[in-house]
């Protein structure tokens, strides 16, 4: 037999875009879903795990957020924003929304003194894409101010609320506030956010 | 633009608001288009602030979200404007955790609804064209393009005169043909054909009362079956054939059929 040529059937290779997966998992694409989690599973888990420090917790989190990625990719719109974007700010807000329940709250209250120790640290994706991303928001962090950089990272790594960052850092609230938004401004002009 | 409340956008991207700043500065970015541009930025930020804290999930947790997935029913698109700019601000429906609050407005996901008809035909789909030999595909330029075809596959399979016919390929493999009468389309798919030489290709004809039409060309699927070929035989078409032609095909068959078998229905 011959090689497949210019039939219906045959399939071309080609890496398709989180906003393409997405929209292929509005329709009910299983294989574009199976796609999206090798592509995201790895962020969402990672994010989830290092706001709630508890790996089984984290686990039952990414779980929830990337079937609600199933849910509701049709409601993923381009124009709103990338496809990272909100399946990042749909895993950080569950996150945030376990971290600040009261069970959580206690249950981290608990395990404050051992979290460095529940921190997988050898856990990091080998995605060369990601490590990139990654080293560039390092980069990127190292240069804002101490304040800017700790109210940033304690909000989004940390769970913390604005007034929590305050009382932790023991700056007033309406300092915090502008530092977080200053610092995430430099962050994005710094990472080159298109705008 | 109100400044105080506008110095809230780093946090708000950053969900350190508490509940009620976060209700009142939504309200605030439904009418405020430079707030909303601002904020989209800053969640595009975060969202690479996310990436560096990517870990490798427990390797079982891929099979369970999977699992799930096909146990929830998906949800419509939004199409109100409304909702449109709710859905701008904040993505994402909160749910309610261990206090058992639930934000005003907002739904829990649905879950265990019964699988979709329509996903439960693209499962059937899918099995009948893994059955058939389907490579798995990829891209999704070419996923409409599948899904209709798993469609027209289904049509076929799952017609009520649907026959089913398997003969032998006289140089070796055997062919299978489904054909509906009624819907006027016939699948064919083979498996165990001889690898042809360069520049040679397997031909399908079906053949009426006016002689042998092209039907197709045999694509292998790299696995030692073809990929399954979907043609359109008219009422008064008797037969079906397979030969051997030069690459790109013949007008009219130049060798000897490896396969003729009369068609059912006729």
């Amino acid at each position: 037999m011959t090689k497949p040529t210019a039939h219906p059937l045959t399939p071309v290779p080609r890496e398709p875009g989180l906003e393409e997966l997405l929209t292929a998992v509005a329709a009910g694409g299983e294989q574009a879903f199976e796609r999206l989690y090798d592509r995201l599973a790895g962020p969402v888990y990672g994010l989830v795990l290092r706001v709630l420090r508890d790996p089984a917790q984290a686990e039952e989190v990414a779980q929830e957020v990337l079937v609600e990625v199933w849910r509701t990719a049709a409601r993923f719109d381009t124009a709103r924003g990338s496809g990272l974007s909100w399946v990042m700010t749909m895993a950080h807000r569950r996150a945030v929304d376990r971290v600040r329940s009261a069970q959580a709250a206690a249950d981290r209250e608990h395990r404050a003194g051992t979290r460095s120790a529940e921190v997988p640290h050898d856990h990091v994706v080998e995605e060369v894409t990601v490590r990139l991303e990654g080293e560039r928001v390092r980069r990127c962090l190292g240069g804002l101010t101490e304040v800017q950089r700790q109210a940033v990272t304690l909000a989004f790594y940390g769970g913390y609320s604005y007034p929590e960052v305050a009382g932790l850092l023991r700056v007033p609230l309406g300092t915090i506030k502008t530092r977080m938004r200053d610092g995430l401004v430099r962050l994005r002009d710094c990472m080159g956010v298109e705008r | 633009m109100n400044p105080e409340i506008h110095a809230l956008s780093g946090a708000y991207a950053l969900n350190a608001l508490g509940k009620a700043e976060e209700t009142e500065f939504e309200r605030h970015l439904s009418g405020c288009s430079a707030c909303s541009a601002e904020v989209r930025g800053l969640r595009e930020t975060a969202a690479l602030l996310a990436l560096d804290a990517a870990a490798a999930p427990p390797p079982d947790l891929r099979a369970r979200v999977l699992a799930a997935a096909r146990h929830v029913r998906q949800a419509p698109p939004d199409l109100t404007p409304a909702t449109r700019v709710e859905q701008r601000t904040g993505p994402l429906p909160r749910r309610a955790r261990a206090g058992g609050r639930t934000g005003p407005g907002k739904r829990r996901p649905r879950r265990s609804w019964p699988v979709r008809l329509a996903l439960g035909l693209t499962a059937a789909a899918t099995v009948a064209a893994a059955v058939l030999g389907v490579v798995a595909f990829d891209g999704l330029r070419d996923l409409e393009r599948v899904r209709e075809t798993q469609r027209e596959l289904v049509e076929v399979l799952a017609a009520p005169d649907a026959r089913t016919l398997r003969r032998p390929v006289t140089s070796g493999g055997t062919a299978t043909l489904v054909v509906s009468r009624e819907r006027g389309r016939l699948l064919f798919a083979a498996h165990g054909l001889p690898v042809l030489p360069e520049g040679r290709v397997y031909e399908l004809w079906l053949m009426g009362p006016g002689g042998a039409r092209p039907a197709g060309l045999l694509t292998d699927d790299g696995a030692g079956q073809t990929l399954p070929l979907l043609t359109s035989p008219e009422a008064d078409d008797r037969h079906l054939g397979l030969t051997v032609e030069p690459a790109g095909g013949s007008a009219q068959p130049t060798t000897v059929p490896l396969l003729l078998t009369e068609l059912p229905g006729t």
